[in-house]
């Protein structure tokens, strides 16, 4: 009793199947492709060095059937889990100190989403990598896992503080052979402006050589222009 | 660090009769890991205890060893004894950095503060600026707030390298860190007289 027009239904039906058929394929290529993306997402940090050797440490075993292998000691591991726990808190100091910077960056629009992926997904893996040392520290030595960080902090902060005064104990040897310079030509300049000073007009010298023998030279800072820009230079 | 369950198997093998780790690659950065890794295994197996202990309590051997030292350099630099003096602070001064790492920093700047600013003086009292400005600088990087001293000789080295803006820079942030120190602004102001002095 129903005469069904097949034919102009077609027309209806074909549409929403192509727009249906465009809007999955799409999704999928997009899905893909950001998958891929994420895979290939650059890590935040470099590659973990000292957990490497660590894990390298613990890996050594004698298999190749070495005579000479030795069973790595104890405390070779345990000086080696160390070094990663310090590793590990650089990091999360790194890490500390991007994350509100990053997040407004994101929020102004001045970085792009990955960047805040990559972000998080460094600070969800140094999540895993400290849970992980804190057991491996407890597995090494009982409750140790309590105070590898502090240790580690401890380490991260005299590294740093020791790093800071080599740096300027360093600056001790140009410092030394800019003022011999300058000494020097200090003292080849004095000789002259008294000499000068002594033929023309006496008036000047006296009131100044009083306190400071160098008041003089420094009057003259354009006769050793080399030797200032040198300092600033270094400083 | 891409996968926690992976990681990079690294060319490295111990010294059965030393147990250094040592190894066969030429990466820079892997044999001064395994310098560092050497020297810090070497200061734990001088423990007692198998692990490094928390930060918290001190050793007090070696704060008492330190203290000494400046007290020894502090007599020498009151009897005028300069050049003796300043070696007993260089030997206090190698004892405080020689703390094990893994005690409290805190700790290490206060000490190294203390002895460097003592150092720059006897630096001083031999008219050696340039040490004396360089330890003072020393002291200050490890103790910024409270250490007007060692503002000052730093100050006033320069002043007598004659370097004078440099030193008025310096005072400058000195007296923002410490308030209105008397000898920092009075330093101040004669710096300033010359630097006027000198515009003239």
């Amino acid at each position: 009793m129903f005469e069904f027009d097949w034919y102009s239904l077609l027309l209806p039906l074909a549409y929403v199947g192509v727009l249906f058929g465009s809007l999955v394929t799409f999704s999928s290529l997009y899905r893909k492709r950001k998958a891929i993306a994420s895979a290939t997402l650059a890590p935040w940090f470099p590659p973990h060095l000292q957990r490497n050797i660590y894990l390298s440490l613990l890996h050594l075993d004698p298999a190749e059937g070495d005579e000479k292998a030795v069973a790595v000691p104890q405390s070779v591991v345990r000086a080696a889990l160390l070094r990663r726990a310090t590793e590990d808190i650089h990091r999360i100091i790194q890490i500390r100190t991007a994350k509100q910077a990053c997040a407004t960056l994101l929020q102004r629009g001045s970085v792009g989403d990955d960047l805040w992926q990559r972000f998080l997904r460094a600070e969800k893996e140094m999540e895993d990598e400290l849970r992980d040392v804190v057991m491996e520290a407890n597995a090494l030595s009982p409750n140790w896992g309590q105070t590898i960080f502090q240790s580690a902090n401890e380490i991260a902060a005299n590294t740093m503080l020791r790093d800071r005064l080599d740096e300027i104990q360093a600056q001790t040897e140009s410092e030394k052979q800019w003022w011999e310079k300058r000494r020097a030509s200090i003292q080849s300049e004095f000789m002259k402006e008294l000499d000068s000073s002594a033929a023309s007009s006496p008036t000047k010298i006296p009131q100044k050589a009083g306190s400071e023998d160098d008041t003089i030279l420094v009057e003259s800072p354009t006769s050793t222009p080399s030797s200032t820009r040198k300092r600033k230079g270094k400083k | 660090m891409e996968d926690p369950e992976t990681f990079d198997a690294l060319p490295i093998r111990i010294d059965p009769v030393s147990k250094a780790i040592g190894t066969t690659s030429s990466s820079k950065a892997l044999n001064e890991e395994l310098e560092k890794l050497n020297a810090l295994h070497r200061s734990i197996l001088a423990l007692e205890t198998p692990v490094p202990p928390p930060p918290m309590p001190v050793n007090q051997k070696r704060t008492a060893g330190i203290t000494k030292l400046r007290e020894t350099g502090n007599d020498a630099f009151r009897k005028g004894k300069h050049a003796e003096a300043i070696k007993y602070y260089t030997l206090g001064l190698q004892m405080a950095l020689g703390r094990p790492l893994w005690e409290p920093q805190g700790l290490v700047r206060e000490e190294v503060a203390g002895i460097y600013a003592n150092r720059a003086q006897a630096h001083m009292a031999m008219q050696n600026w340039v040490e004396g400005a360089v330890d003072a600088e020393a002291s200050v990087e490890m103790k910024r707030v409270g250490n007007a001293k060692a503002w000052w000789r730093r100050g006033k080295c320069l002043m007598e390298m004659g370097r004078w803006e440099e030193a008025k820079e310096w005072i400058g942030k000195g007296l923002e860190l410490e308030g209105s120190e008397s000898d920092l602004t009075s330093l101040l102001k004669e710096i300033e007289k010359h630097v006027d002095v000198q515009k003239a």
